[in-house]
């Protein structure tokens, strides 16, 4: 049977979709029209403490919470939330709650420039974001966090100051994307409940707003990001916001659960985003999402000291930058190029596909996501869950320099869970990794050449195989983290 | 081969010059040894001085280890500490002069190597 063609719900209409909006207290706040602003609130005085913290606080990261935080625990449980959930760190940004409140006084008025309606800007900040994390060594800067932080919150000033919507969410936003893109393997997904109900709707408030039958001012917003319900499909550039959940005079919008990774597996036309295979720009961001998760965690093992060392040597610098830039080129364009490149060009000659090379590859691309969002999730993991402990002790040292330690001298020998546990986490994650991308790849071949589906597949196995024994091998190898590369002199 | 090295003058009222050495050099992870030289401004050594380590490594995530530095000679201080992890560390030693003035000084132990 061909799965791949049939949305996951509909294969069985006998089985109904598991519908979070119906679970009680946690259905009742996310009805609520201020569900929004008050999961937001705490993430804002968090970010603020963070950025005080972080400016005025200890130099050193282990006893700072800008960088404890940021570091071990916002990374693990963003991508765990987006694993046994979705997007709701966007639900939940705290920078949306500064951009509503700043929309108060200054309303934009620009729209957002055509040319740019894509993802190539986000793209190029992602890498940007990756660069500066190992050559600034983020990690081990409360300071330089810090200031990340407060970049983040004007950027959001500055962008949606000027242009209306979710302009920085759905054009400028690294973390958005990374949500955008591991949410396609999430198990929940804003969507409709019964198309009948959207087919005889008129008003489609889900899109233009909720409106005042006289003045026509919108009262609930429609969906900020372009995503028309009836037409949407998948998590792609949907923040969770529930905009349209609120605007829906029918109450047809529910969290419905769904097959993970299924909608990597088609290619339908998607409202606000097109069709996958056409696009790109999102093709380079599930390059960047996959190959970025593994140069990310490449930065932090002893291997990549020597790497960087030999580089410098044979290109004569004394910088980590130039030497970094080699690096992040082989890693994000050479080898994706290459590979993917490759693999594309076996399945054509193998399977006598009419597609052109270069559709066809970025077609089989989004296979690759759930191998990068395996390695995120048993990078991010292995940080928070080893340090799970540790913001116990730093909170208490911070609030003991405040010079009310009312919770007690810090416990600094609270660290995490065992390293050897943690390793058993992460090869799970990975071989989640592979067995999704494995089955999305399959998927796409099913539907693309039909006929002689495994020749299409091979090649994009090899492929999964390769980068999967990267990733194992990265796992294996001992974490360093330094913060100096060249010490030559 | 032992790496010495002269810290910078620690900032307090009592001028101190803290020399340190690190053992194995360069350091690898497992047990270190580190010893201390004190000595005021005149290069007069300082005896009698209690020194409490506290090591962290430059990320977050890692737990501190502690340790106390016992007087071998006079002037003289050693510690025993163990470093869990590869990477960069970062020794802070809270001084307790004999007088009772404290201060506080920061070593940094870059590239510890993995064993
Ligand atoms: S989701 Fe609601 S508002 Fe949107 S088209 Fe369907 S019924 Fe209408
Ligand atoms: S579809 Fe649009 S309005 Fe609805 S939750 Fe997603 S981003 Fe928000
Ligand atoms: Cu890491």
């Amino acid at each position: 049977m061909n799965l791949s063609s049939i949305p996951a719900q509909e294969t069985n209409p006998e089985v109904r979709p598991f519908d979070l909006m119906h679970v009680p207290v946690v259905g009742d706040l996310f009805r609520w029209r201020y569900a929004r602003p008050v999961l937001q609130a705490p993430l804002l005085v968090l970010s603020i403490i963070m950025i005080l913290h972080g400016l005025f606080g200890p130099t050193l990261a282990p006893k700072n919470l800008a960088t404890t935080l940021s570091w071990l625990h916002f990374r693990g449980i963003l991508v765990l939330v987006l694993l046994c959930a979705g997007n709701f760190f966007c639900l939940a940004c705290p920078f949306m709650l500064v951009r509503q409140a700043a929309r108060r006084f200054f309303k934009p008025r620009f729209n957002w420039p055509r040319t740019l309606r894509n993802k190539w800007i986000s793209v190029g900040l992602f890498v940007l974001i990756l660069f500066t994390y190992e050559l600034f060594d983020l990690w081990s800067s409360p300071w330089w966090t810090a200031w990340l932080i407060v970049g983040y919150f004007l950027s959001v000033l500055v962008v949606d100051g000027f242009f209306k919507h979710a302009s920085f969410c759905k054009f400028v936003c690294p973390i958005g994307q990374f949500n955008f893109v591991a949410s396609t393997l999430s198990p929940f997904e804003v969507k409709v409940r019964e198309q009948d109900v959207c087919t005889r709707c008129h008003t489609k408030d889900c899109i233009r707003g909720r409106r005042e039958p006289v003045s026509d001012l919108v009262t609930i917003r429609g969906c900020e990001l372009a995503l028309f319900q009836p037409s949407k499909v998948g998590n792609m550039d949907c923040t969770f916001c529930l905009d349209c959940v609120h605007a829906c005079p029918h109450d047809n919008i529910g969290i419905l659960s769904r097959l993970p990774g299924s909608e990597l597996m088609t290619d339908p036309i998607r409202s606000g985003i097109g069709y996958f295979s056409r696009r790109k720009d999102l093709a380079a961001l599930a390059i960047v999402f996959t190959f970025g998760a593994l140069l990310n965690a490449f930065g932090m093992v002893s291997p990549v000291y020597a790497v960087e060392t030999w580089l410098g040597r044979i290109l004569h610098v004394n910088h980590e930058a130039p030497v970094l830039g080699v690096i992040f080129t082989f890693f994000l364009i050479a080898e994706p190029v290459l590979l993917l490149g490759l693999a594309a060009w076996l399945t054509r000659a193998w399977s006598g596909s009419q597609r052109a090379l270069l559709p066809l590859a970025i077609r089989y691309t989004y296979g690759i996501v759930p191998l990068g969002f395996g390695m995120w999730l048993a990078h991010y993991c292995f940080h928070f869950l080893t340090g799970l402990y540790t913001v116990i002790p730093v909170t208490q040292n911070t609030i003991a320099s405040l010079g009310r330690p009312f919770l007690g001298e810090p416990r600094w020998s609270l660290t995490g869970l065992p390293a050897n546990i943690v390793q058993v986490i992460e090869i799970g994650f990975l071989v989640l990794g592979l067995a999704g991308s494995l089955v999305v790849t399959y998927g796409l071949a099913e539907d693309d050449s039909p006929d002689k589906p495994l020749r299409a597949f091979l090649p994009w196995a090899a492929v999964c195989l390769i980068l999967w024994c990267a990733s194992m091998w990265l796992m294996f190898q001992p974490m360093e983290m330094r913060a100096t590369m060249m010490m030559s002199g | 081969m032992l790496l010495a090295s002269c810290s910078r003058r620690a900032e307090s009222p009592v001028p101190v010059e803290i020399e340190h050495e690190v053992s194995p050099a360069p350091a690898r992870v497992g047990p270190v040894t580190i010893t201390f030289k004190l000595a005021d401004s005149n290069g007069k050594l300082i005896t009698g001085a209690h020194i409490a380590i506290e090591a962290d490594m430059s990320h977050a995530g890692m737990s501190p280890v502690f340790a106390e530095a016992k007087e071998e000679a006079a002037g003289r201080y050693k510690a025993h500490l163990e470093f869990q992890m590869a990477g960069d560390w970062v020794i802070l030693l809270h001084v307790t002069l004999p007088g009772g003035k404290k201060l506080e000084q920061q070593i940094d132990v870059r590239d510890v190597r993995p064993n």
